[in-house]
């Protein structure tokens, strides 16, 4: 298991160190430069120059690289090409808020989503099930900001219960900032519940079919202490991944909600830095979007693990 | 002071009485109760406001600026030598005089005394010429082309400095009204902690969240401004939310809303909309000059003849944009060309230049890009559809908006571009209609148009260098590759508490200077 852990960690910083010659590669494709980006039809020959020097960009693309990736390894990621900022200064708060969402999200739903599921299968093809999976369905088919604005005119606007603009600030205290920052969480839960649920339902009915579950209900156990105690734990392995999935979903795909609730995340950072080509701050937060991503999955490769011994077997 | 007084020389001003008298006009529900902008001003309160332009990777370095944010937050700590005043003339801000020797080459400034910065440090001579200085020379400075006519800079005294021009230009003062061009104290480097002579100071910078600033201690050196005890400056790009949030009350200020909705928004009974009619963007397509098939003048007629403008407006601006005379001037500037007449719409006239040009078959391709501005595409399909009308093929394609200035824009031979309104009509022609200019994006070059231009700048007599500036845009009018449609209105949201906002020729948001000029009844 030890091993397993070690092997899957070395694997993750290669993926990373994979995904940073990667995304380099590709700031490198895009038209233009940061020079030309911050400048933009200002610009002339002369102070593209000017700018271009000052900011060592004369100097060839991989030796840039190289200068990044030795910082990196000594914990620096550098300053902001476009306004000269220590950019782990930038991010570091940005990403404790972006982790403040996903979390919050993730508190209402996943015990909702899993819930319902196993109730969902429980229930197979009656009302509750029924209502679950449209309602779910429903959510997850309109467009995020749709859902945010839905929510924005009844919340913020008819009732005025919680705020439209949820920018938290580092001097806010949790409760504050839970109360702000409910209608983004609200509007991430209801985008991520119905994949989720799903998977659970169907995961575990499909378990359902197999000829041990039959015999327990032959012994004359009840349909939902089957579900429960029998079916789940074999059900455990997808519902994980699927879950671990949408947590990572949660980090990194939110920047449409953070721009409609005004949400100071990791997204819309990234999002001005592609626009204006800042090749540190671009790679800062590819490189912590991956990490997340690959933490997320090993854990959750761990946990199906867990739950499921036949898996821990090499073949 | 009676606030309907205000209604100023071109009457294309539009102060809120006006706006409502228009809105009443379009139908639209409007309160008269805060038109009065006349009451005392009374100190104190945080003004929040909610703005788009700008991004995470502003800078406090104002050679860097080149959007709303960072402007707003320039005026809010950095003072200019000179600003633009209600009727359109430069006034002087840290400069409390200035004269032209004859001929317009050599300027005497004469800098305000007693002004301090943050630090403490009292504004001289030197602050100034080093301040001017960040623009000239090697500099990524976006006021660099502003400042090419400067060839010497000279101190005098502890506050006078001689400005010395290649060539005569009456119109130097209003250059000096660029927002790049911040007096900050001699030798000033480290941008994270800016010293300035403005009414605030700064507290937080957070690019692309918020910057906080709160009012310094003791008294500001202008006595009628300053009045809130802190800014508080949001980002907030989405237009929608900008709205929301300033109609359920957490801001007080928001601007550039949407020309579709913003009906809708003056029903909110706590919020004022304020119109600044025509001197927003100025949106057009450009044709190069020296390209085909855009070499045949009659070509280019049948291009500015060929465009249903006042239809544009309506349909894509949702009537809050002025009609566009194929140049850059707006008719809010002073040296507008009045008597240029207005190019109307006539498909006929377009035909009749198109078969006199003699190039049936050509390919007319206008590449246009949301990049370039927002509802490009929609202004591009309705010129297709009118230039139907006279016959003509127009190809609209549609290019990516990432990197559109430096790919397409200067490079495709038709294509879309907006233009920014600047300090005077002067600089509005000198930065893309000169021969030399770096961004002559129509490539138009007439010796007898830089001839012109150059005579008027030296020109101390108004009513002769009026003449010369309106000669000048005749030509561009007559003879130009630019097709300039529309300009657009700017338009600020306000709580109805926020006093002191009246609509300003040259920027929206009272110039961007709101957060000095305003004040909570």
């Amino acid at each position: 298991m030890l091993r397993l852990i070690a092997t899957r960690f070395a694997l993750g910083l290669l993926t990373l160190l994979a995904v940073s010659v990667l995304i380099f590669i590709c700031t490198q494709i895009l038209p233009g430069d940061v020079a030309s980006a911050v400048l933009g039809q200002q610009a002339t020959p002369e102070s593209l120059k000017v700018f271009r020097a000052e900011l060592g960009l004369d100097k060839p693309a991989y030796l840039r690289y190289l200068q990044w990736l030795l910082g990196v390894l000594h914990g620096d990621f550098g300053k902001s090409l476009t306004n000269g900022r220590v950019i782990i200064d930038e991010l570091a708060p940005r990403f404790i808020n972006t982790l403040f969402l996903a979390s919050y999200a993730a508190v209402i739903a996943v015990p909702l989503a899993v819930g319902l599921g196993i109730l969902s299968a429980i229930r197979e093809g009656r009302l509750t099930d029924r209502l679950a999976n449209i309602l779910t369905l429903i959510a997850i088919s309109v467009p995020e900001f749709f859902v945010a604005y839905i929510l924005i005119i009844v919340f913020a606007i008819k009732l005025a219960w919680f705020p439209s603009l949820a920018t938290v600030d580092s001097d806010m205290g949790l409760g504050m900032r839970t109360y702000v920052a409910f209608l983004p969480a609200l509007t991430l839960t209801l985008v991520v519940m119905a994949h989720m649920l799903r998977m659970t339902r169907n995961s575990v009915l499909s378990i359902m079919s197999t000829p041990y579950i039959e015999m327990a209900f032959l012994k004359g156990l009840t349909r939902s202490r089957v579900v429960a105690w029998h079916a789940l734990p074999n059900a455990l392995g997808p519902i994980v991944s699927v879950v671990a999935l949408n947590l990572a979903y949660l980090v990194v795909g939110v920047v449409v909600v953070e721009n409609v609730f005004v949400y100071p995340g990791v997204g819309q950072y990234m999002v001005d830095a592609v626009a204006k080509r800042d090749v540190p701050v671009i790679q800062a937060c590819g490189l912590v979007f991956a990490a997340v991503f690959v933490t997320l999955n090993t854990v959750a490769d761990i946990l199906a693990m867990l739950a499921n011994p036949r898996l821990r077997r090499r073949r | 002071m009676d606030h309907s007084n205000d209604k100023r020389g071109s009457g294309l001003i539009v102060d809120r009485r006006e706006l409502m008298a228009g809105a009443a006009a379009l139908g639209l529900g409007f309160s008269a109760s805060s038109a009065r902008a006349a009451d005392a001003p009374k100190k104190g309160g945080t003004l929040r406001l909610g703005m788009e332009g700008g991004s995470a990777s502003d800078s406090l370095d104002p050679r860097t600026y080149a959007d709303s944010i960072p402007i707003s937050y320039g005026w809010q700590l950095w003072n200019g030598l000179v600003e633009i005043g209600p009727d359109n003339n430069p006034v002087g801000e840290l400069a409390e005089s200035w004269e032209a020797k004859p001929g317009a080459k050599e300027w005497v400034f004469n800098i305000r005394k007693g002004v301090p910065f943050t630090s403490g440090k009292i504004l001289d001579a030197d602050d100034v010429i080093y301040s001017l200085n960040m623009h000239r020379g090697e500099t990524k400075s976006g006021a660099k082309d502003l400042m090419a006519g400067i060839s010497d800079i000279k101190k005098l005294g502890s506050h006078q400095i001689l400005i010395t021009l290649s060539s005569g230009d009456a119109g130097l003062p209003s250059i000096f009204a660029d927002y790049h061009i911040l007096i900050v104290p001699n030798n000033f480097t480290d941008w994270s902690k800016p010293d300035g002579t403005g009414a605030f100071e700064l507290v937080t910078f957070e690019p692309g969240v918020r910057v906080v600033t709160k009012r310094k201690k003791g008294d500001y050196w202008k006595k009628d401004r300053g009045h809130f005890d802190g800014v508080e400056l949001r980002y907030i790009p989405d237009a929608a939310a900008r709205v929301q949030a300033l109609i359920s009350g957490q801001i007080d200020a928001a601007n550039r809303l949407d020309a579709k909705t913003v009906s809708l928004v003056m029903k909110a009974p706590t919020v004022n909309v304020v119109r600044t009619k025509g001197t927003g963007n100025r949106f057009a397509w450009v044709a190069l000059c020296d390209t085909d098939p855009y070499q045949s003048n009659d070509m280019r007629l049948a291009l500015k003849y060929g465009i249903d403008r006042q239809k544009i407006i309506d349909n894509v601006y949702k009537g809050f944009a002025t009609l566009g005379n194929d140049t850059t001037v707006a008719p809010s500037q002073k040296y507008f060309a009045k008597d240029v007449p207005q190019r109307p719409y006539d498909p006929d006239k377009a035909a009749f230049h198109f078969k006199k040009a003699g190039m049936a078959d050509a390919k007319i391709e206008l590449q246009v890009s949301e990049g370039a501005f927002s509802g490009a595409t929609d202004c591009a399909v309705l010129y297709q559809e009118a230039m139907k009308k006279a016959g003509i093929t127009l190809d609209v394609k549609r290019v990516s908006g990432d990197g559109y200035w430096s790919n397409v824009w200067l490079k495709a031979p038709f294509c879309a571009v907006y233009w920014g309104g600047r300090p005077s009509a002067d600089n509005q022609l000198a930065q893309t209609f000169l021969s030399n200019a770096n961004w002559n994006d129509t490539h138009w070059r007439r010796p007898e148009f830089d001839k012109r231009l150059l005579e008027a700048r030296a020109e101390l007599d108004d009513a002769k260098r009026g003449q010369l500036y309106a000669e000048c845009q005749k030509m561009i009018s007559e003879d130009g590759g630019m097709v300039c449609f529309a300009i657009g209105d700017y338009l600020d949201g306000y709580s109805k508490k926020v006093m002191g906002a009246a609509p300003h020729p040259h920027y929206d948001m009272c110039d961007q200077r709101v957060a000095e000029k305003g004040w909570f009844a």
